[in-house]
């Protein structure tokens, strides 16, 4: 997948969690969880569904690489590359 | 390769919460529910053409749709259910009721029960403030010692101020305690603090309300929801043993005879409950867990006319008008001078009258405190004849509260614990389950937990909120 793609996937993905979010707007350096009022159950919906579309497997211990969407697609760019 | 990679225990709203959740990400999930409708203590039943609801008077934690942070909306999120398309009707306002006429009125809008207590308790009312204070910043969901509501209260209420009156004061802790307790408490006497702190939020912050049409309509979306993510569930199936070895468990095996396999079981049938299913027995003592707390609820279909005469404009009144404030077994099979009091109907926009025969009627609501053991060691005749005494004892008595209403009823119906504990797994019919709870949600068979009202959360939202928290937490990172 190219970084356009990623970036798509996770905004239709927030978007499939927030109907009313503007992800339209998104600022790639800010934090996504502050942009779209995300909480900690919500964030567990990112990795649970990125889990059920591609098989990827997210350790606790990284979720801190999803923080904004520059970092996401810099995270999953190598791991999705097949995908 | 087992059957199936979850089985849930109970098809109750947890069980409900928790299968969706798991379905929603494509893994094979199975509830098994004994009765033959799903809901457990929130369930329903067909007499004469009516659906009557179990359990349900109205729901906690109301929150507005855009309230995003709101544990009903994070609910809705969690399951994919959307809240929009979710019609509530919000309680019209709502009373607490002690001897001599002394009241509060409170509604969804926290400033009524400000106001009311600005008015009626002048002098605690700044202190009150500070206790609302506490009860929004308490994380009440961490493990942690038991500690006494009623204690704590006072403490940060602290001590009448020069020439204040302390009987007032204590006056004011029981009127708080009542509604939070009869929603939600399955300790006699006191209550633990978390959940002092969680059932304060869901009532009185957050707020009471209906859903649109019965519970059936819940639970049909729920039922679907879970459906459409191909989770399965088996109605009349209930679990006779749950295998273990060393420390875990492998699967079930059902009244029928019928064995299932599974990698993890979450189980909703309350912690004493599980245990007593495990196969071999544990020797953990379960008495502990057991709950005192159970009511006798009456229901009563009453011709349109009685509201000229009655007094029928609250949605929800919760009456102690004992000399003393107990909160626990009574000493008769029921405490008639104690309960809730709920109108159905008397919600925000409610416009759909039910008919009864062709005439337009209302339901009229009452809960008693109940002791189990003075139902169940009875004969069946005797069960009848005090079925019947003590549903006159309550007419009587709560005719105090709202007039007289014996000459308009048109249907009635009545269950006491003994009926709670046959139509669901709540032990002795203890509808807030056990006074200990197990906040982790774990036991000590690794893949074995507990969700429901033994978790910890209580109410339909709370009951749905443990269901997702403990697959989120235990079993969604195995997926």
């Amino acid at each position: 997948m190219t970084r356009d793609n990623i970036k798509d996937v996770i905004l239709e993905i927030i978007q499939d969690i927030d109907e009313d979010a503007e992800v339209k707007e998104v600022k790639s350096d800010q934090p996504l969880r502050d942009q779209f009022d995300l909480d900690s159950m919500d964030f567990l919906d990112i990795v649970m569904e990125l889990r059920k579309r591609y098989k990827l497997q997210i350790p606790e211990a990284d979720y801190p690489e999803l923080a904004t969407m520059d970092s996401c697609v810099n995270y999953l760019e190598p791991r999705l590359q097949n995908a | 390769m087992s059957d199936y990679r979850l089985v849930i225990i109970g098809g109750g709203l947890s069980g409900l919460a928790a299968g969706i959740r798991y379905a929603r990400f494509g893994r094979k999930v199975l509830i098994l529910e004994k009765h033959v409708k799903p809901g457990g203590l929130n369930s329903y039943y067909s007499r004469q053409g009516i659906l009557f609801e179990t359990g349900l008077h109205a729901m906690t934690n109301y929150a507005r749709p855009d309230d995003r942070h709101a544990p009903l909306n994070r609910l809705f999120r969690q399951l994919k259910l959307s809240r929009k398309r979710f019609l509530t009707h919000e309680q019209i306002v709502s009373e607490i009721l002690f001897p001599n006429g002394v009241n509060l009125l409170f509604s969804n809008d926290f400033n009524l029960l400000k106001d009311e207590i600005s008015a009626k308790f002048p002098r605690v009312i700044d202190r009150f403030l500070r206790l609302v204070q506490i009860v929004e910043d308490y994380d009440p969901f961490t493990p942690c010692e038991w500690i006494s509501a009623r204690k704590r209260i006072k403490d940060i209420l602290g001590p009448a101020p020069a020439g204040g009156n302390s009987v007032e004061d204590e006056l004011f802790v029981n009127m708080l305690l009542w509604p939070v307790m009869m929603y939600g408490n399955s300790r006699e006497h006191d209550m633990d603090f978390s959940q002092f702190v969680i059932m304060f939020r869901s009532i009185f912050l957050e707020g009471l309300f209906r859903p649109e049409g019965t519970i059936k309509d819940f639970l049909d979306m729920l039922l679907d929801q879970y459906l459409s993510f191909e989770g399965e569930i088996r109605f009349k199936s209930q679990v006779e043993s749950i295998y273990s070895r060393g420390n875990s468990v492998h699967g079930v095996r059902l009244t029928s005879g019928k064995e299932i396999t599974c990698d993890d079981i979450i189980s909703t049938v309350g912690y004493p409950g599980t245990l007593g299913l495990l196969d071999p027995a544990v020797t953990e003592d379960a008495a502990q867990y057991e709950g005192g707390i159970s009511f006798m609820e009456l229901i009563y279909l009453v011709s349109v006319e009685a509201g000229n005469h009655l007094k029928n404009d609250r949605s929800i009144i919760f009456y102690n008008l004992d000399d003393q404030f107990r909160f626990c077994r009574p000493d008769d099979p029921i405490n008639i001078h104690s309960g809730v009091i709920c109108f159905p109907d008397n919600f925000l926009e409610i416009r759909d009258r039910i008919k009864f025969q062709g005439k337009d009627v209302f339901q009229i609501r009452f809960t008693h405190p109940a002791d189990y053991d003075r139902w169940r060691n009875v004969s069946s005749e005797e069960y009848k004849e005090m079925k019947i005494f003590w549903g006159e004892k309550s007419r009587q008595e709560t005719a105090k509260i709202i007039g007289n209403y014996l000459e308009n009823v048109v249907y009635q119906d009545s269950f006491t614990p003994v009926t709670i504990e046959k139509f669901t797994a709540k032990s002795k019919g203890a509808v807030y389950g056990s006074p200990i709870k197990i906040k982790d949600g774990r036991t000590s068979f690794k893949n074995l937990f507990i969700a429901g009202t033994d978790q910890g959360f209580l109410g339909i939202v709370g009951s749905m909120l443990s269901g997702i928290s403990m697959v989120n937490q235990h079993v969604l990172e195995k997926i």
